[in-house]
């Protein structure tokens, strides 16, 4: 147990969970449900059943039909009690949005934009019931712009270049997603963090950081390559510490999260 | 537009050609803001297939894969004749825009000349205040307001919205504006109504002010538009080749 679930174990409180992937799952790993698998094992294990409620959020793809549908498809009512909620679509009022995305034990944010995304949570004052989720132990979990929101500033890359955006701030630091796929993303983070972005995680599809009450508990991968890195100016430089992954797939790793 | 177009109208292209035609150019280019929509797939398609054979150069400006597909925004949208906002959540459009600098980019291309048009919260998004449904129950939300006053559409397609409008402006909560039902369009020039139009006899709009505290509702007449027909059966292969162009066109110059 880490020191911050412990604390929260003393405080008689639930842990507060998030799960940002760099990339993967479902909408990005076709045949590869390593990271959708220990999401889900969260969710059960903060359920303490077998059938956690599991709530989907497409916003920051524009609520793409395609992607609803990929996600019922990965998350079926024979795994989970799945539900989505679409915020250009919507047929209720915002209490009850907070309302449901309270009841939920997972909510999934899948990606797309990410300036879009914060635009919309606020618009509809998600930012603010999201984070009454998470205080309240819903695990929180995402892929790329579904991981950038969870923090303070996210690195978006935008014609050619990044820019930084502000995220709803539940993790200190920044965030880059998709560390390994465009070769701009690392020195355009470099660079950021040099002139003054605060320290912060880039992470590589197929990795993915588990937050435990705001601190990093732990990296876990859907491939044995992917890769995780802590992001830091000490003086005048800018240095990428690796951090040690377990890869899900290995036989001793999976236990855990399936048998949750 | 208060309804209406090719996203509702897909078998009478009345005020789309009345918008088309509205820009001096002879070959207007013309782009869709599909934002309140989400930027859905369908709202694109849809409209390339109805500019797509027309004398215009159509394209769309997608905010949500703006990540993958770059567009100097701001270049783009003041390069038009024509910006067609799409139907959806008014909410959301305004914050997309927003958060975009897009309300920005708006403002130059109306006091620049360019035509700005849409339907629904394509519509309301121009004036002060609109009731959307973006939350469920039609509410007031706060809009560009480039044109004064208020805006409430579908106003005979989703009759929730009516009795809605007019107890707002009766309490003041929204200043006088304009009911519109689904086939009727308000032209501005500047900030005056020019003329009304409709794409179907009996689509109207109407003025709806407070009058000692009660909403007052006057019916406008609107000039009814010829519809075009839809297709000529004697041109297919010249439409074709049109199109054809177009995509070709459009493509060299993306390089």
């Amino acid at each position: 147990m880490t020191r911050a679930s412990e604390q929260a174990a003393v405080e008689g409180g639930r842990p507060r969970q998030i799960v940002a992937f760099g990339g993967g799952g479902f909408s990005m790993e076709a045949g590869n449900p390593l990271l959708d698998e220990y999401v889900l094992g969260l969710a059960a294990l903060r359920a303490g059943r077998r059938r956690p409620r599991v709530c989907f959020l497409p916003t920051a793809s524009g609520d793409a039909d395609h992607y609803v549908v990929r996600f019922y498809r990965h998350f079926p009512a024979s795994r989970c009690e799945p539900s989505h909620v679409s915020l250009f679509r919507r047929d209720c009022g915002t209490d009850d949005v907070r309302a449901h995305l309270l009841a939920q034990d997972l909510v999934y944010v899948g990606g797309g934009s990410v300036i879009c995304l914060m635009g919309v949570l606020r618009a509809h004052r998600l930012d603010v019931a999201l984070r009454e989720a998470w205080e309240a132990g819903v695990v929180l979990c995402g892929l790329s712009a579904g991981s950038l929101c969870w923090f303070e500033e996210a690195m978006t890359g935008y014609h050619g270049a990044s820019r930084p955006v502000e995220g709803i701030g539940l993790i200190a630091g920044s965030n880059a997603v998709h560390y390994d796929k465009e070769p701009h993303r690392r020195p355009a983070y470099q660079l950021a963090i040099g002139g003054g972005m605060p320290a912060g995680y880039a992470v590589e599809d197929g990795a993915a950081l588990h937050f435990e009450s705001g601190s990093l508990a732990r990296v876990v991968s859907s491939r044995p390559s992917a890769r995780a890195y802590r992001v830091e100016a000490v003086g005048d430089e800018v240095v990428e510490l690796p951090l040690p992954v377990e890869y899900l797939g290995a036989p001793r790793d999976v236990a855990p999260a399936l048998a949750a | 537009m208060g309804g209406g177009g090719f996203t509702m109208e897909p078998g009478n292209p009345a005020l789309d050609d009345y918008v088309r035609t509205l820009a001096p150019a002879r070959e207007p280019r013309i782009c869709l803001l599909p934002t309140a929509g989400g930027d859905s797939e369908d709202q694109i398609r849809r409209f390339h297939a109805a500019f797509g054979d027309q004398l215009c150069e159509p394209t769309h400006v997608s905010l949500f894969r703006l990540g993958s597909r770059p567009v100097p925004l701001r270049e783009h949208l003041l390069g038009q004749d024509v910006i067609y906002v799409g139907g959806g959540s008014m909410v959301n459009l305004l914050a997309l825009w927003r958060a975009h600098g897009v309300d920005e980019i708006l403002r130059e291309a109306w006091q620049g000349g360019i035509v700005l048009a849409g339907l629904s919260a394509g519509s309301m998004c121009w004036f002060e205040y609109g009731v959307t449904r973006s939350v469920g129950r039609p509410a007031l939300t706060g809009g560009l307001g480039f044109l004064p006053g208020s805006n409430s559409v579908h106003y005979d397609g989703e009759p929730e919205r009516r009795p809605f409008y007019l107890d707002a402006v009766a309490r003041g909560a929204a200043p006088a504006g304009w009911g519109v039902d689904d086939g009727a369009g308000l032209l501005f020039r500047g900030t005056r109504l020019a003329e009304v139009v409709a794409s179907r006899p009996h689509a109207r709009a109407y003025r709806v002010h407070a009058v000692a505290g009660a909403a007052v509702e006057e019916a406008i007449e609107p000039r009814l538009l010829m519809a075009r027909p839809h297709a000529d059966p004697l041109a297919p292969l010249a439409v074709e080749e049109l199109r054809a162009l177009h995509v070709a066109q459009r493509g060299f110059r993306r390089g």
